[in-house]
């Protein structure tokens, strides 16, 4: 088992007292394995240490305030991909499916997109497949880390930590597309203007034209903020 | 995913396989880019479901379920056929319920109990050494452990916690509470059951058989009419969407049914494809608008003024010049018109009186039963004055008489509607009426005239045991109002519709904008059609008349046109309202179990406004005294006093419900009279007559009268409904507030005489609120509790609506998500742990539940006379005089177990409902053939309900609507009172029982019953008022008629015993001190805030769902007209703040030359947890719309003990109006999102 992957996928679990007693374990899983290199490991250490250390409500009443209240900050992988789209129903088949096809059945209340229940499976599965699964959902990944960073919150480096491993340039198109679409920092106003404005409705010979609004809303639904999955395996 | 290259362009292979002699051929080119089409649609399964709390449409829709997770849902197609010439009811859905799946899936989704942390942890260190109700008791007793959860309400801090420790938690908080102070101090609110019968019912079951108090919904939201139940004793009965399209004549009034009954938008176009004429009356260019073939746009806020103009119309070119026959010969027959009513004298001038009864005759006009509930008219055939049938005094006490045949006893009768022959009266007098249009605030045209206009009419003198007394007819004092000149003489009437008398065109067209020429023409072609098809013409009208203050004025003036013209109860005319409808069609089933009626009664019910308007203490700043809306002409009495105080006198009177009800636990009452060896109601009534037992109502701020636990399902009370939200936030929750005002003791401003003033008002009242819900709602994020709840299509449910007479399943297509459970498993799982954890305290006992006077019972015909106990008018009689107080037992060791059975005391009581009663026995006992039976504990030898399917069994069985065999006994039961047979409307159905699995596979028809005043056939569509026109039974009111005039001393003292324009109050919510704008000369405008129903979502819910989001404009928004926006220098989406003492909001500002000048629209209910900055007024996020709004009651909406002015839940009662509000509107010059955590700015997040 890829222990690593295990690991992050506990870190990013609900804060709990067995979370809490299995730090050091975690710890020394991290060191041994090695699959993190030595900077990414220390960059988890203020993590760990919190986690470690802190009063279990302070640790919960943070956690669901960053990963349960904000919508952007949810473990739910397909909230950053797929959003209100209907193709989100139909990627989840497609993921659950997946796991089923690697012999498991899912035996949680959460939904098969959660990223620590697929980082559970990946850790089952061989380093070169986890890696290319990982590589797809990178760009999310990325996003994420940098909202926790604006939050100065230590499970930053836990997202830093998944980026390596998927071993993915940071200058990728899609994720930079993505943070500059990013529309719900409530301190940038002028973006949040931007995202608003309406474009002007013009009625002329051109029957498709429609309003530009509601084409412009249906072209960007129907479009995947990733690229379409060669196979199931690559659902993301 | 191109497969150009898999597949063959322009060539075709020659060596193809032939079959079908050569019709069909074999291709081997490669095919697989066809499965992108097939797996697209693929599905496991679709299950049939709807959305199921506060949209009444009761849609039918696929839900598409593939590996066990919701894909998609498309509009179902099957409903039933209608019928030739009818056009079908599909397609049914909108935008909003298309996007609804997003909810199952959504990051805005609860997933786990969460609890707040601060509580959790108090809870979990005092439970390593306490039981539960130890550990509730000491963190309640710790002011300082009380206070660390209750101040932080709403700033987060939420943590997971497991089922079984929230249960816990709530189980004995709930125990402690009844134990304390007494059951009633847990309240439970959630509204509109029809949408989801099950759902509501589980919380209102747990909450019945604990004593809890269940909240009433549709008089807080302001969608009841109380003109309705002063008209017809009938909370609301309208027709279905579907008999728009018979038709000849629709007037849209204030209703917006493209916008907001999408799903039943359709009849209205095929009714104008078919030629049916409309005209739509809306201050605003609405999208109905564009529908109309003519449409006015009133100053908002005066239709009663338009209304009154085009009866004026109509009464003078179809009553009086010339008598329509149909409308003459229903008004006799269907209205009160012929009806007799005193004058009496007042500082030597006649005003109008109570309707003359039978027992003010020397013989009681040979009426032994009730004389004094009979009214009276005279019989044209003889000249006597006859007890005609049908009044409220025929209903109880005997049977056979109640009924609408034109008889008095066994004497054939035509009642004479009017004296105006000179050999039918004895004088003509003059009569005094109020009009109230002169004295409007600056934001109103005032149509000046004398405060009292004095009118001639035609009497006749009678001799009656007491003396000498003046009657004259309904019809004569009802035209006399209408200022029609009848050649009477005398001042303030006119035959010139030219002339400026109140009530003409001309008097209108100055108060409400609208052109005379519009008003005679839509009067005059609306009753024309009316007459030429007996009655075709229907008014839609909603929320944009109702949620006024004196919205009973608006309804009455139209229900006055649809009467006059003989509309009511006439397939495809009548009155069309439909805001908040509350058609639970299989009511009578679902009352036993939603109440727990199988077990115990009476449950304890509370009208809502009432109660927050106590409880949240908006009382306490009260501006609106009763001196400003009394009438001129009222009779002497002690009128002035406070809003709250005519409340008090309610509650007292046993008019309206109390909650809390007695200032000591009910419990140790109990005690306390079988230690005196008392019954327990003359126990009470002693007490209370020496003042050693107290009335909560009395003192709402004392601390043995707050709620204490609190449970919101279903609701989004704070973000949605609650009407004072700062308020609530104040004083109930005691949390960071956004209330800028000050209260009455702090301005000096006149205290209530009967309410207990305390100096320092209570912040914080609430032990624990807990809120069932599937998304972070607004109420969610200010609850100490959240329990996550299946969504819509996670449960098994029953849905009907009044929009169309099918009832409904909802299904649970998948298991629900996360760790969420089905509402019916919620509260068993609560019932369950309080069963585990009460009997520490509490084991079997004695609870007094208080019980107002309540109508369709005998007890009704209580006060024909307003008396008080308290003043010493009269006798305390608990029942007659007073709230009746009724001994309950309770069994707290098997509160679970008689949760999950079907109680034993349908069998020995039997069922009904609306008067009505019969047995059901068989039915009972074919539950536990169906549902099986417990075998042992407190429920042995009961019916089952354990699941949601057996809960909806239940209500299947129960009802008339679902059960053929229940709607024949019912009619039956009915005929013994009205003396006619009715059975022949059900009789073709009784064999048909109508199960959950049966609507799974399509929705069914109901089946006609007593219940409603409609019927389901072949023949008609459902109308109401059609059984009591077509089958002459009475409606349910003193008169048993539909009744124009409200005798009742407070309506005549309030000056509405007949429809008067009566413009908005002045709320005086713009005061000098908070109008910082006005002292500082900026740019700012004064407008009316009017919070219509939105286009994108259904009140708050899809308010937070970014595909409707986008297609408006992601956050809250307000509506401006281009000339209001250019005086203040805002432009299209800026930020601007509204504000007022109740609060202050910020939204971005739509300018449209849509809107009228004056006015300012906000959409109910946008959610301040998206998209909300700070406000630069309170410093607060700001508010939704509700936070500057505060509630204000009405004394009229108080009357009790008086045959339809009696109350019922959401039946009768106050009502939360928020339409008179006024708010001051500016550019916003900062905009701060708050972004800090809660510790250093206040955040909502």
């Amino acid at each position: 088992m890829l222990m690593t992957l295990k690991c992050i996928s506990a870190l990013l679990s609900y804060p709990s007292e067995d979370l809490q007693a299995a730090i050091s374990d975690i710890r020394s899983a991290l060191r041994s394995e090695g699959l993190l290199d030595q900077t990414a490991q220390s960059n988890l250490e203020p993590l760990l240490e919190w986690l470690g250390s802190t009063d279990l409500y302070e640790q919960q009443e943070s956690f669901v305030h960053l990963f349960d209240r904000s919508r952007t900050l949810s473990l739910n992988l397909f909230e950053h991909v797929h959003g209100e789209s209907r193709d989100r129903g139909g990627a989840m088949v497609d993921l659950v499916e997946t796991y089923r096809d690697g012999g498991f059945e899912p035996a949680t209340s959460e939904l098969p997109d959660h990223l620590p229940v697929l980082l559970e499976f990946l850790a089952t599965r061989p380093l070169a497949e986890a890696k290319e699964t990982l590589a797809d959902a990178a760009h999310i990944f990325e996003v994420l880390q940098t909202r926790l960073e604006r939050r100065k919150s230590k499970y930053a480096a836990v997202f830093a930590g998944l980026l390596l491993l998927s071993g993915l340039s940071d200058n990728d198109e899609v994720i930079t597309r993505m943070l500059s679409e990013e529309d719900d920092n409530p301190d940038d106003l002028d973006a949040l203007d931007a995202v608003w404005e309406e474009a002007q409705v013009a009625f002329g010979p051109d029957p498709d034209a429609g309003c530009p609004q509601v084409r412009d809303m249906l072209a960007s639904m129907d479009t995947p903020v990733n690229p379409a999955p060669v196979s199931p395996a690559r659902a993301l | 995913m191109s497969h150009l290259l898999d597949r063959l362009n322009f060539l075709q292979s020659k060596e193809l396989e032939q079959f079908s002699d050569g019709h069909g051929q074999v291709t081997r080119e490669n095919r697989d880019w066809e499965d992108t089409y097939r797996n697209r649609w693929r599905h496991d399964k679709i299950v049939r479901s709807t959305h199921g709390v506060n949209c009444t449409g009761s849609c039918s829709w696929k839900i598409y379920v593939k590996s066990g997770i919701v894909t998609w849902e498309t509009q179902q197609t099957d409903y039933p056929r209608t019928r030739p010439d009818l056009p079908n009811h599909e397609p049914r859905g909108c935008a909003r319920g298309a996007s609804y799946s997003w909810y199952l899936y959504s990051a805005n989704r609860v997933k786990n109990p969460l609890i707040r942390g601060r509580l959790l942890k108090a809870w979990r260190k005092m439970r390593k050494t306490m039981t539960p109700i130890e550990a509730w008791t000491s963190l309640q007793q710790d002011p300082i452990l009380r206070a660390s959860y209750v101040e932080i309400r709403g700033k987060g801090g939420f943590v997971r916690a497991s089922w079984d420790e929230s249960t816990e938690i709530i189980a004995a908080a709930n125990a402690y509470t009844a134990k304390t102070y007494g059951p009633d101090r847990v309240f439970g609110f959630s509204p509109i059951p029809a949408m989801s019968m099950v759902s509501y019912a589980a919380g209102s079951r747990y909450l019945s058989l604990l004593g809890g108090v269940c909240m009433s919904f549709y008089d807080w939201y302001c969608d009841l009419p109380p003109a309705s139940p002063q008209t017809w004793g009938e909370q609301t009965d309208v027709p279905e969407s579907a008999d728009w399209y018979n038709a000849g004549f629709l007037l849209l009034w204030g209703s917006n049914v493209p916008q907001t009954r999408t799903p039943d938008a359709h009849f209205y176009t095929e009714a104008r494809y078919r030629g049916a004429k409309s005209a739509v009356i809306c201050p605003d260019y609405s999208e109905a608008a564009k529908f109309g073939d003519i449409w006015l746009a009133p100053k908002q806020g005066t239709d009663s003024a338009l209304a009154m103009a085009m009866g004026h119309v109509i009464l003078r070119e179809f009553h009086l010049d010339r008598q329509a026959e149909y409308f003459e010969d229903y008004c006799r027959k269907y209205s009160d018109m012929p009806m007799l009513v005193r004058l009496d004298e007042k500082d030597g001038k006649l005003v109008p009186g109570r309707f003359l009864r039978a027992d003010e005759f020397s013989d009681d006009l040979g009426e032994s039963n009730n004389p004094d509930w009979k009214v009276t008219a005279i019989n044209s055939n003889t000249g006597d004055i006859v007890a005609p049938n049908g009044s409220v005094g025929f209903r109880w006490g005997e049977g056979g008489g109640w009924n609408l045949e034109e008889r008095a006893g066994d004497d054939a009768t035509s009642l004479q509607m009017t004296l105006i022959d000179e050999a039918d009266r004895d004088e003509v007098v003059a009569v005094d009426f109020p009009y109230f249009g002169g004295q409007a605030t600056e934001h109103f045209v005032k149509c000046e005239h004398p405060d009292v206009l004095t009118k001639n009419v035609p009497v006749k003198t009678l001799q009656l045991p007491e003396g000498e007394v003046r009657v004259a007819t309904v019809f004569d004092l009802f035209c006399a109002n209408y200022g029609l000149d009848r050649g009477l003489g005398g001042d303030w009437v006119t035959s010139d519709y030219d002339e400026d008398i109140p009530y003409s065109p001309a008097w209108a067209e100055k108060i409400t904008g609208v052109k005379r020429d519009a008003i005679i023409t839509v009067a005059r072609e609306f009753a024309l059609n009316a007459e030429k098809t007996k009655g075709k013409s229907m008014v839609i009208l909603g929320a944009g008349l109702n949620h006024w203050y004196h919205m009973d004025m608006n309804y009455r003036g139209i229900i006055n046109m649809l009467v006059m013209c003989g509309c009511i109860g006439q397939s495809g005319g009548g009155w069309s309202h439909y805001v908040g409808q509350e058609k639970l069609r299989p009511q009578t089933g679902w009352q036993p179990l939603a109440f727990a009626l199988d077990w115990s009664k009476p449950p304890r019910h509370m009208n809502a406004t009432s109660a927050w308007y106590a409880h949240t203490d908006q009382w306490r700043y009260e501006t609106l005294r009763a001196d400003e809306i009394l009438s001129p002409t009222a009779p002497e009495g002690d009128w002035d006093a406070s809003m709250i105080d005519f409340n008090i006198r309610a509650e007292r009177m046993g008019w309206l419900p109390s909650a809390p009800q007695l200032k000591t636990n009910p419990f140790e009452v109990a005690k306390a009279a079988k230690a005196a060896g008392q019954d327990i109601p003359a126990y009470v009534a002693g007490q209370l007559k020496s003042g050693d037992l107290e009335m909560s109502c009395e003192d709402p701020d004392a601390p043995e009268n707050w709620p204490r636990n609190l449970f919101i399902w279903r609701s989004n009370l704070l973000g949605s409904s609650g009407k004072g939200h700062e308020y609530f936030l104040k004083h109930l929750l005691g949390t960071d507030h956004g209330v800028l005002g000050r209260d009455l003791g702090e301005e000096g401003g006149t205290m209530p005489k009967e309410a207990k003033w305390h100096k320092d008002a209570p912040r914080g009242k609430l032990d624990l609120l807990v809120t069932i819900d599937f998304r972070m709602s607004t109420t969610c994020v200010y609850s100490d509790i959240v329990l996550p709840t299946a969504s819509w299509y996670e449960k098994n449910d029953l849905n009907t609506s009044d929009m169309h007479p099918f009832i409904h399943p909802l299904q649970a297509a998948v298991d629900p998500a996360y760790e969420s459970k089905s509402d019916w498993e919620i509260f068993k799982s609560i019932a369950k742990k309080f069963q585990e954890v009460a009997p520490e305290i509490l084991g079997k006992e004695t609870d007094i539940v208080a019980l107002p006077i309540l109508h369709d019972t005998p007890a009704e015909i209580a006060q024909d006379q307003v008396r008080d106990w308290k003043k010493g008018e009269c006798d305390l009689i608990p029942g007659k005089t007073a709230p009746n107080f009724i001994e309950v037992e309770r069994d707290y060791t098997a509160l679970y177990d008689r949760f999950v059975a079907l109680g034993p005391l349908l069998e020995k009581a039997g069922n009904g409902g609306k008067g009505i009663a019969w047995d059901t026995k068989h039915e009972v006992q074919l539950l536990r053939e169906l549902n099986g039976t417990w075998d042992e504990g407190a429920a042995e030898g009961c019916a089952k309900i354990d699941t949601d399917i057996d809960a909806t069994e239940v209500i299947l069985m129960l009802a008339p609507e679902t059960n053929g065999e229940v709607a024949v006994k019912a009619w039956n039961a009915l005929s013994e009172i009205t003396g006619r047979e009715h059975a022949h409307l059900a009789l073709s159905k009784a064999d048909e029982k109508i199960r959950f699995r049966d609507i799974a596979a399509q929705p069914r028809k109901i089946i006609s019953s007593p219940t409603w005043s409609g019927i389901e056939s072949e023949e008609v569509c459902y109308n109401a008022g059609y059984t009591n026109v077509h089958e002459l039974i009475p409606w349910r009111t003193l008169t048993g008629r539909q009744q124009l005039y409200q005798d009742h001393l407070w309506m005549r003292a309030f000056g509405e015993g007949f429809c008067v324009y009566r413009p908005p109050v002045d709320l005086k919510t713009i005061t000098r001190d908070v109008n910082t704008d006005a002292r500082d000369g900026n740019p700012h405008l004064v407008l009316n805030f009017i919070t219509p129903h939105q286009k994108w979502g259904i009140h708050s819910t899809y308010s937070d769902n970014l595909l409707m989001l986008t297609l408006n404009r992601g956050g809250p928004v307000v509506w401006l007209s281009e000339i209001d926006a250019a005086k203040a220098g805002i432009v299209d989406n800026d930020w601007v703040e509204a504000y007022n003492v109740n609060g202050a909001l910020t939204a971005r500002a739509v300018v449209s030359q849509r809107m009228k000048e004056g006015t300012i629209f906000m959409y109910h209910a946008q959610e301040k947890i998206v998209n909300t900055p700070g406000s630069e007024k309170t410093g607060l996020r700001g508010g939704i719309h509700n936070s500057v709004t505060r509630t204000t009651l009405k004394p009229t909406h108080m009357i009790g003990g008086y045959a339809q002015l009696s109350y019922g839940f959401n039946y009768y009662g106050t009502v939360g109006s928020n339409r008179d509000e006024f708010v001051i509107v500016r550019k916003m010059r900062k905009v701060d999102w708050l972004d800090q955590p809660a510790d250093t700015q206040e955040t909502a997040e």
